[in-house]
């Protein structure tokens, strides 16, 4: 039962890490390599706003969120929009926009300011305590989990099948030269799905952090599990990255009851290969498909 | 015939690396009418039609709609201005139900401003489009997703889209392509009614004999040069075109 419990808590922490991630490149084909360091960058936002300025908790993460979606919206208009459909400079570039953030957060010094460095950094859990779910102790944190990603998949997929937007993006994601022959705004697109990518790396943080703590680590830690998700489920595919997620956060969760938790990451990077072995376009990635002629 | 032309290329090319796919190629489409434009496989027909709505950008020439200059501008905004195409790979959005698939032209900024940003029930307007094009209305086609249903539909549906944005001209990139004899006799009155309508057509095409049932002016490529223009009938009797056509010089 512990398993089926903490195991499905670990899979949704995946799925909402990864579902910004493949919204930005299934709609931009951006490979948005700031994606954690927006997810920490919000949660010390949060943690700055209620712990500095006394802001009301849920005030301080929707300010927290509204700046990631502002984030993601300026790192789109300036930055990668003067390199988009070059693959290998977008991810240079968003990495670099990730090192900044990251790094910048921990530096120490200028102003007084004394980085985020350390295990003080706490946001604190919705509701406290626990319940006892079939005999196992639940914290009302992890319940919070899964309740919360599944409500992001739910109005993802209301967005995207039902609004005019939200079709837009699906549009030019299917294929971005019909749509734009149909008047779809490619770069639109690309800075809302950047935004909402955004706004949804702080909204996994803002759920997930309170487990932890925050730190500037958790980043790349971030990152790679995105990237991770999206391997093994296929790059830009929806349905792959839920998969994906049940995939990975089930293994890790049964390799460490039965072998112990050092080798979580040995099945993660294990998992990475035999995909990348026997099926490199991902659980539910789609080949390449007919070019036409010219 | 009018003379007043919608859209003038003026002395374009473009090449890919070494290779010279379209050069110093100029011509005129006038308001109202059907070009056809023929040639073998390689001549450059697709890339002229990229060069035309902003996907590929010429080397040298110019590009003017509607006495504006269009070269270089990006495709959503040339779309939005009322130059539209089908694609000869019918690209359909797979996974959204094929009325769904003319919301997104019917949201486009053209169709708005056009229609005063009303359009009433945009679901059934979607539908009864697709009813133009020879969808049945009560079976249950148009709910089906686009993935699903056969190529046939498939370029109806590609016609459908661009009809939705209102365009003034659209380019039919091979539209017969892959579709059988019975397929194509019922398309045509489908794009003779457009033309009835006032829309202005330019079709790359390789069924010559149901083209020149459609058109009055025909315009041959080869190696991406314009080696004729002019009537179907003339055209074909172009020693040069029988040249690129048969690769030997009959008479």
């Amino acid at each position: 039962m512990d398993i089926v419990i903490y195991g499905t808590v670990n899979s949704i922490v995946f799925a909402l890490i990864a579902v910004g991630f493949t919204l930005v490149y299934g709609v931009s084909r951006i490979p948005n390599f700031a994606h954690g360091s927006i997810y920490v960058l919000v949660g010390f936002l949060t943690w700055s706003f209620v712990n500095d300025l006394r802001m009301n908790y849920a005030l301080a993460i929707l300010l927290s969120l509204t700046i990631a979606a502002v984030v993601g919206f300026i790192m789109y208009r300036f930055i990668l929009i003067r390199l988009r459909g070059m693959a290998t400079s977008e991810i240079i570039a968003s990495f670099a926009v990730s090192l900044v953030i990251l790094e910048g957060l921990r530096m120490q010094g200028i102003g007084g300011f004394k980085g985020f460095i350390g295990p003080f950094y706490v946001l604190r859990p919705f509701i406290e305590g626990k319940m006892n779910i079939w005999g196992v102790f639940v914290d009302f944190q992890r319940l919070i989990i899964i309740g919360g990603g599944i409500a992001v998949v739910g109005l993802l997929w209301l967005f995207t099948h039902h609004t005019k937007m939200g079709l837009s993006l699906r549009a030019i994601a299917q294929d971005e030269r019909a749509a734009m022959m149909l008047g779809v705004n490619s770069d639109r697109t690309a800075m809302i799905s950047l935004s909402i990518g955004s706004a949804l790396a702080g909204l996994a943080a803002v759920i997930i952090l309170p487990l932890g703590s925050v730190t500037a680590e958790a980043g790349y830690k971030v990152l790679i599990y995105a990237l991770a998700v999206s391997i093994i489920g296929g790059l830009g595919s929806w349905a792959g990255a839920v998969l994906a997620s049940f995939v990975i956060g089930f293994a890790m969760k049964i390799s460490t009851a039965m072998f112990g938790a050092v080798w979580e990451s040995v099945v993660l990077v294990g998992t990475i290969i035999l995909i990348l072995l026997f099926k490199p376009s991902g659980l539910l990635g789609k080949q390449k498909e007919l070019e036409e002629r010219v | 015939m009018a003379d007043e032309f919608l859209l003038q290329v003026g002395g374009v090319s473009k090449a890919f690396g070494g290779v010279q796919a379209i050069t110093n190629l100029s011509f005129r489409l006038f308001k109202g009418e059907i070009l056809g434009v023929i040639g073998p496989n390689g001549s450059g027909k697709t890339t002229l039609v990229n060069l035309i709505t902003g996907f590929v950008r010429p080397d040298s020439g110019k590009v003017f709609y509607k006495a504006r200059n269009i070269t270089g501008l990006q495709p959503h905004k040339i779309a939005n201005l009322g130059l539209t195409r089908t694609f000869q790979i019918a690209r359909p959005y797979d996974s959204l139900p094929a009325f769904k698939n003319l919301i997104v032209p019917l949201n486009s900024p053209r169709v708005r401003r056009t229609r005063g940003g009303k359009l009433g029930d945009i679901e059934a307007v979607a539908i009864d489009m697709l009813e133009e094009v020879g969808f049945e209305r009560d079976a249950r086609v148009p709910y089906k997703t686009a993935g699903s249903l056969p190529l046939g539909y498939l370029k109806r549906l590609e016609l459908a889209r661009c009809i939705a944005l209102k365009p003034d001209i659209i380019i039919c990139d091979e539209i017969f392509s892959g579709l059988s004899m019975s397929e194509i006799t019922s398309m045509i009155p489908f794009l003779e009614k457009l033309h009835l309508e006032g829309i202005t057509m330019m079709m790359i095409e390789h069924r010559l004999r149901e083209l020149f049932r459609l058109t009055d002016r025909v315009m041959v490529m080869n190696f991406g040069e314009k080696i004729a223009e002019g009537m179907p009938q003339e055209v074909i009797e172009n020693k040069e075109v029988r040249k690129a056509y048969l690769g030997t010089e009959t008479s």
